[in-house]
């Protein structure tokens, strides 16, 4: 009762700045909406005008392999992982399918995983590329393309080289070679 | 030199509307009426200039001049000829040249019109119109460029630009990409423009909304003024939405219509402020209330449509309907705060004037209602719009990308939306300024009696689910009421008048067109809600692998795999094709022919279903896998929508509804022309 009393004197000058405030409440709500929504708008167009992830710490994913093993990159360290991206209907994947697979095959004892991730496809179509291809490497399906949209690919196929501390060394977009990788692996493993 | 002509078309539009915004400046400052003329001519001037843009850009895509790189990015010397022209709004450049064109289209159109009573607010709406379709120009003729000629210098770089750099070739690719495949389907060719049609005309209603708060007008003119424009944006819009649902039931297959994908969401909210300010106008203009209410839902409409086009063109967010990766987000960001920002001065700023006098007397009347009505389009408004700034906030803050799918939405806007059925089935029969309980009960009981058969019937036919009883309740609720203020309209009028039940009938509807219409417009969302029902609580599916002369069943249907071929077709395609006879109760009542389109030039795969469709609802047959070798066994996904097909055949009693509503009135006339009347409630 008292409180109120003292708020309805209109003489008293701190009443005024707080009815002014109180007027304005309103708008301040609205402005502060408004520019919070920008700056928002803002993170987020300066984050995909980056393209796709070039350096840094890929994104991390877990990966559950068709035969049913989960890989969790960041659980990986210590190995160089190389990330595939492909589909069974992705023509330029099959020009690269035989490099990655002897890639495998030559580098799986020096401490290289490579794992192949399957971007919008159906199982059974998947299952027959791998074996049309003889790919033994770990290869699953990417649910719900959570993994593609977190590496903002743009396309299948892409690949990602991966150090032994978890770092990015190198994206390849569009097809690569037996060569092009070695050349990386080499050097990485040198160190 | 038609790239040449285009461009120089472009850029003279660009001035032409800049000099519009400083005629009408001028007309502000010197009040001498050439000036204001002036701004009108240019404003027309533009819409040439751009439909030479945009003719210029169809015949280099209908004539395969692929060293252009718009051209070569989205059509292919395969494609059929309408599919070329088309292609104008297959990409991003193209379809902002068309955006541009069809609003300044509207700002052309509505220059014609007479403006002896709003003279002092036509420079402010030339300003507001022209400020928009400036920056869409701008966007075209200075980053996203659809007149781009492609180079090539010695080291066989390839560039695209206007000018010919030094050193550098003409450079003319064999072949385009072609168009994404998606896109070729018939829906793709009306789908964009209608969508467009609606985003780009409510620049009109603001405009004039901006031109009143500009010059502090409080009265209704603005509102009288755009009315049939609203509507003619709403109508679009919702065809748009509709065609977009139907080209996604025919080429996405998966046997859906509406996805709530981000992009859909964007064109929704636009709708939704829409269409509660199609109802809103109306108590302002019968009573002079809901003014400030008004021209926060137009202002919200227009910045919904311009952050909607912002969201799926800067690449923000990744959607099937997203463009790809471009450099025109900042631009566009800067746009989005000048104009978000100018619209809400100047609202703050005649706040106090727009206040009413008069207050609600109750919330059981009509304008009450309304209210409630609103209120219930704005929380719906809300969950979606945090459906989609949801995901974005929470990957900036915590790095997870959280995706909020269909559940939320279906249960955060399904039991609003079966409020607004329920207020549509009750309001009709409500007085302006208040009923009584026992006023409204005495008007309601007999179609309420009616409209529970729906319910009674499907209870005894086996339905259980309680949602579906209800949402069928009143549907069947809004149809009785709709129907009955129909009769009662019609009787009422035959006996005073004396005549027959028809002509009084006819009489009705057509001295109240914008009621009646409106109340077509509600039957259409009837029939839709009958369809969205079916489909979301009673869809069934199936799924088999058969070998050839195999059967497969789904309710009262069976399928029976007979033959699958595959063939080249001659626009690039390899088209594999399976035939399945159709049984119902045993009885062959024809065949589908679902298939996989497989485009050799963007190495994309189609999977296009094949629809056996009746009233009752669509066996919707997909062909989703096939063993290579020797063709023998294949694997369909077959889905049962029932009443599918009430939800297009809605979409008729939009466009009829909106005709009547529309329609050039003898009245509206007199009113318009003569000054008396104008004080007389419509």
């Amino acid at each position: 009762m008292g409180m109120s009393r003292i708020n309805s004197t209109k003489t008293s000058p701190s009443y005024s700045i707080i009815r002014h405030a109180k007027d304005k409440l309103g708008q301040i709500a609205v402005w502060t909406l408004l520019a919070t929504l920008l700056v928002f708008l803002a993170i987020k167009l300066f984050q995909s005008s980056l393209g796709p992830v070039r350096s840094g710490t890929p994104p991390d994913f877990t990966l559950t392999t068709f035969s049913g093993q989960t890989y969790t990159l960041s659980e990986l360290k210590g190995q160089i992982v190389i990330v595939n991206f492909w589909a069974s209907w992705c023509d330029p994947c099959k020009a690269e399918a035989a490099d990655l697979e002897m890639i495998w095959h030559d580098y799986k004892d020096r401490d290289v995983l490579l794992l192949g991730i399957d971007y919008a496809d159906t199982k059974d179509e998947a299952l027959t590329y791998l074996s049309t291809w003889n790919i033994t490497y770990p290869n699953g399906p990417d649910v719900g393309t959570r993994i593609s949209q977190s590496y903002r690919i743009r396309g299948v196929p892409e690949t990602y080289i991966v150090t032994q501390d978890g770092l990015l060394a190198k994206s390849f977009i569009g097809p690569t070679s037996y060569e092009n990788i070695a050349v990386i692996l080499e050097a990485l493993l040198d160190k | 030199m038609i790239v040449n002509l285009g461009y120089t078309a472009l850029l003279l539009a660009l001035i032409c509307s800049l000099y519009s915004i400083v005629s009408a400046r001028v007309y502000i400052n010197t009040n001498r009426y050439q000036w204001v003329d002036s701004a009108r001519n240019a404003v027309i001037a533009v819409w040439f200039l751009l439909t030479l843009a945009c003719l210029s850009l169809v015949y280099l895509l209908t004539n395969e001049h692929f060293e252009i790189e718009y051209v070569a990015s989205v059509s292919s010397r395969a494609m059929p000829w309408y599919l070329k022209a088309t292609a104008l709004w297959g990409g991003q450049a193209g379809s902002l040249l068309f955006w541009s064109w069809l609003m300044s289209t509207y700002t052309g159109v509505v220059m014609l019109r007479d403006w002896s009573k709003e003279r002092d607010m036509q420079p402010y709406i030339i300003t507001a119109s022209m400020l928009t379709l400036a920056f869409f120009i701008s966007l075209n003729a200075f980053v996203e460029n659809p007149f781009n000629v492609l180079w090539i210098d010695s080291f066989g770089n390839i560039t695209a630009s206007v000018m010919r750099p030094n050193a550098n070739l003409m450079f003319t690719p064999k072949d385009g990409a072609g168009l994404n495949p998606l896109l070729r389907h018939p829906g793709m060719i009306i789908h964009p423009p209608m969508l467009y049609l609606g985003f780009v005309g409510f620049i009109i209603p603001y405009s004039f909304a901006i031109g009143a708060l500009a010059v502090g007008r409080t009265d209704s003119v603005w509102i009288r003024a755009t009315r049939r424009w609203t509507l003619v944006a709403w109508l679009f819009l919702s065809l748009g939405l509709l065609l977009g649902g139907r080209w996604a039931y025919d080429v996405l297959g998966w046997g859906g219509y509406w996805g709530w994908d981000p992009v859909e969401i964007a064109a929704l909210m636009p709708w939704l402020t829409g269409t509660a300010f199609l109802h809103s106008v109306i108590i302002q203009e019968k009573h002079g209330m809901f003014k400030r209410w008004n021209m926060i839902l137009i202002i919200l409409t227009y910045a919904l449509v311009i952050f909607g086009t912002f969201l799926t063109r800067s690449g923000v967010l990744s959607s099937v309907h997203a463009f790809a990766q471009s450099s025109i987000g900042p631009l566009f960001f800067m746009f989005i705060t000048i104009t978000f920002t100018i619209s809400l001065v100047l609202l703050f700023r005649g706040w106090e004037t727009l206040g009413s006098s008069k207050t609600l007397t109750s919330w059981l009347s009509r304008e009450g209602l309304f209210l409630l009505n609103n209120l219930l389009f704005m929380g719906i408004l809300v969950a979606c719009f945090w459906g989609v700034i949801y995901p974005l906030i929470s990957e900036i803050i915590t790095g997870q990308k959280v995706t909020v799918g269909p559940p939320f939405y279906e249960r955060t806007t399904g039991p609003q939306f079966a409020a607004l059925l329920f207020l549509m089935g009750i309001v009709p029969l409500v007085a302006w300024r208040i009923t009584t309980v026992n006023r409204l009960g005495h008007l309601i009981w007999k179609p309420t009696i009616i409209s529970l058969v729906v319910p009674i019937i499907s209870m005894i036919s086996g339905v259980m689910n309680f949602a579906a009883l209800l949402s069928l309740w009143l549907a069947s609720l809004v149809f009785c009421v709709t129907i009955y203020e129909f009769y009662r309209g019609a009787i009422a009028r035959s006996k005073s008048s004396g005549n027959n039940f028809y002509v009084a009938l006819w009489l009705l509807i057509s001295r109240n067109r914008r009621r009646y219409g409106g109340y077509i417009v509600h039957l259409g969302v009837v029939f839709m809600a009958v369809g969205i029902i079916g489909v979301e609580m009673f869809q069934t599916e199936t799924q088999g692998t058969l070998a050839l002369g195999e059967r497969m069943h789904l309710g009262e249907y069976s399928l029976v795999y007979r033959d699958l071929t595959e063939f080249s077709a001659n626009d690039g395609r390899v088209v594999t094709r399976a035939t399945l006879t159709v049984y119902k109760n045993n009885k062959a009542i024809g065949k589908l022919e679902p298939q996989r389109d497989y485009y050799k030039d963007s190495m994309q795969r189609m999977t296009i279903p094949d629809i056996y469709s009746t009233l009752e609802g669509d066996l919707y047959v997909l062909l989703i896998d096939w063993k290579p070798v020797g063709l023998q066994q294949a694997t369909f996904k077959v889905y049962l929508n029932p009443l599918i097909n009430w939800i297009w055949i809605g979409g008729f009693g939009f466009i009829l509804g909106t005709l009547v509503a529309t329609w050039p009135d003898q009245r509206d006339r007199d009113i318009l022309t003569n000054n008396k009347s104008f004080a007389q409630p419509l």
